[in-house]
């Protein structure tokens, strides 16, 4: 186990593209998940307001709502995290490395392993960091401070951890399968940011698929159903009614995913010869 | 003696392609193993499948007598066709994730380094390196864990006469500290300079096993000329008792075969004898590209 952390870790210490990429991550995850006060103050500017209300007074920041809008904020800029991981599988099928590991005494799975452990420690990072992240933007903006309203909802970091984790994977495979980064990152970022998102959008709107049986295989789409982990939280400022837990199904939904690209990829791992 | 490594009937096929087909074979802890063969006779996908790159589609291999292939390969330094190494880590972080693959540790690094004259450039990252230098960074990556086994497969491709050399050199030093060497080439002069045993694969099939000395001693032939008349040359030589066959070799010299346990400086004396002076006496040995060519030609 500590092996198989200290195996990526010697790939990755000194590798300047995979720090530089996760400090683009980690900057676009501040901004995004803690900048929405100036983005309030940007539409005030405009002169937008809510049923007449001051949008810099929307208390996105209050606990506990701030996980969940932040999560959900944060859940946006995944893909650069997902560019990590490619780079960092990519880079042993291109440059051989992951032969030349085989053939110097690893098992396939211990190869694995590192690879996941690298996920999961990735995800890890990124929630941790949305945590601090969420405490001090918090504590600058809350209106209240309570334990119990601070620590309330944490469940939206588990989810948000989960959701990086089964993006990651599907973003592993996929590496695996298409070989070249520069392909696999278009590829990844067009199926996450258009096709799926089109394809959702038709099936739930148009009139023909509305009520018919496609829109309800929406859900069960692999970005869609990771989307559904955090809901869109921002009905609750305009007094509708919004999802405001994790619902099972998704998580089962989102669970079968990873377990496909798990299989797949220890499939793919384990048949394909290496030359 | 110990055994090294088993092959059983090894199989692999590609589609329809057969680049395997049931090879069998045995190597014995310290021999040099030449595994011959012209391109794609599957020289390369052998040594894949027991370094676990390649699936077999049937049969088994085992490594010192059932040990398992993770930790053996542990135990094997591999020089395979191209240098395979992170372009972006200097050598001695390359080899940091070697030694820490192998499980062998670190204080060997400087020293293999030294040993293939790439310690200047330590501290350079692997995308600057030459060629030569690639290649001698994946000899410093075998030699690292001071494995008893090593792979090589085609190790002077690519490489400058020097480099050449320097492998040459380098396997023979390795030979002589008891190790094994098992190692695939298309260089028949190589296998024959450095090689004890030898196999020959064909689309995948072996089709000789032996050793190279004595496939080297087989022959017996001597070239033979003189300032004399041919005919009466030929004629001497024929009362020689320990000739087999005459034949003009078309430079004006007589290549003569010997009988088994007859000698060039026997047929010296048999002409000096005659009054012939020969102004020339090469025995010619056998090479391995020679009886390379035979055994290709027999299995057509």
């Amino acid at each position: 186990m500590i092996d198989a952390i200290k195996l990526e870790w010697l790939k990755i210490r000194n590798y300047r593209v995979f720090w530089i990429l996760l400090g683009m991550y980690l900057l676009a995850l501040t901004i995004i998940a803690a900048g929405g006060v100036f983005f309030l103050e940007w539409l005030k500017s405009l002169g937008a307001d809510f049923n007449g209300i001051d949008p810099t007074i929307v208390p996105i920041y209050d606990f506990p709502d701030i996980w969940q809008n932040m999560t959900y904020l944060g859940s946006f800029v995944k893909i650069l995290l997902a560019f990590v991981v490619i780079i960092s599988v990519n880079n042993d099928i291109t440059y051989n490395t992951l032969r030349q590991n085989i053939v110097d005494g690893i098992s396939k799975k211990k190869y694995l392993l590192s690879k996941l452990i690298f996920i999961i420690v990735l995800a890890g990072i990124s929630t941790l960091f949305l945590f601090f992240t969420g405490m001090i933007t918090g504590t600058i903006y809350s209106h209240v401070w309570e334990a119990r309203f601070i620590f309330d909802e944490l469940e939206f970091l588990g989810a948000y951890f989960f959701d990086i984790i089964v993006y990651c994977s599907l973003a592993f495979l996929l590496s695996l399968i298409i070989k070249k980064a520069g392909f696999v990152i278009v590829v990844l970022f067009l199926y996450t940011m258009m096709f799926e998102p089109v394809a959702s959008a038709i099936l739930t709107n148009a009139p023909y698929f509305r009520d018919s049986f496609w829109s309800g295989l929406v859900a069960f789409f692999p970005i869609q159903s990771l989307n559904n982990l955090i809901t869109v939280p921002f009905g609750r400022y305009v007094f509708m009614e919004i999802q405001d837990n994790i619902p099972l199904k998704t998580i089962a939904i989102a669970s079968g995913w990873l377990v496909f690209y798990l299989t797949m990829i220890i499939t793919i791992l384990s048949k394909r010869d290496l030359k | 003696m110990a055994t090294t490594l088993t092959i059983n009937n090894l199989t692999k096929k590609f589609g329809r392609l057969t680049a395997v087909n049931k090879l069998s074979l045995t190597i014995e802890s310290g021999q040099i193993f030449g595994i011959l063969g012209p391109n794609g006779s599957g020289k390369t996908t052998t040594l894949g499948m027991i370094l676990d790159v390649v699936a077999p589609t049937d049969g088994h291999y085992s490594w010192f007598n059932n040990t398992p292939n993770e930790e053996a390969r542990k135990k094997i330094g591999s020089i395979l066709e191209s240098p395979c190494f992170y372009p972006y880590l200097t050598a001695v972080q390359n080899l940091k994730i070697t030694a820490h693959i192998k499980q062998c540790g670190t204080s060997n690094i400087e020293e293999v380094l030294k040993q293939v004259n790439l310690y200047e450039r330590r501290n350079d990252k692997f995308k600057t390196y030459s060629l030569g230098m690639k290649q001698r960074l994946s000899i410093a990556s075998a030699l690292l864990s001071n494995p008893p086994v090593l792979i090589l497969d085609e190790p002077t491709n690519g490489l400058d006469p020097e480099g050449i050399a320097e492998v040459r050199d380098l396997i023979t030093r390795v030979a002589q500290q008891g190790k094994t060497i098992i190692m695939a080439s298309h260089l028949l002069d190589e296998v024959q300079k450095v090689c004890t045993h030898f196999c020959v694969l064909r689309k995948g099939v072996k089709i000789h096993e032996g050793l190279v000395k004595e496939t080297l001693e087989e022959l017996n032939k001597v070239e033979i000329s003189a300032d004399f008349d041919q005919d009466q040359l030929t004629n001497i030589l024929y009362d020689f008792a320990g000739t087999e066959e005459i034949k003009a070799n078309g430079n004006g010299a007589l290549l003569v075969t010997l009988k088994p346990g007859f000698t060039s400086h026997e047929i010296n004396s048999h002409c000096f004898a005659n009054h012939v002076t020969l102004k020339r006496l090469l025995t010619q040995t056998n090479t391995l590209e020679k009886e390379f060519l035979k055994i290709l030609k027999e299995h057509d």
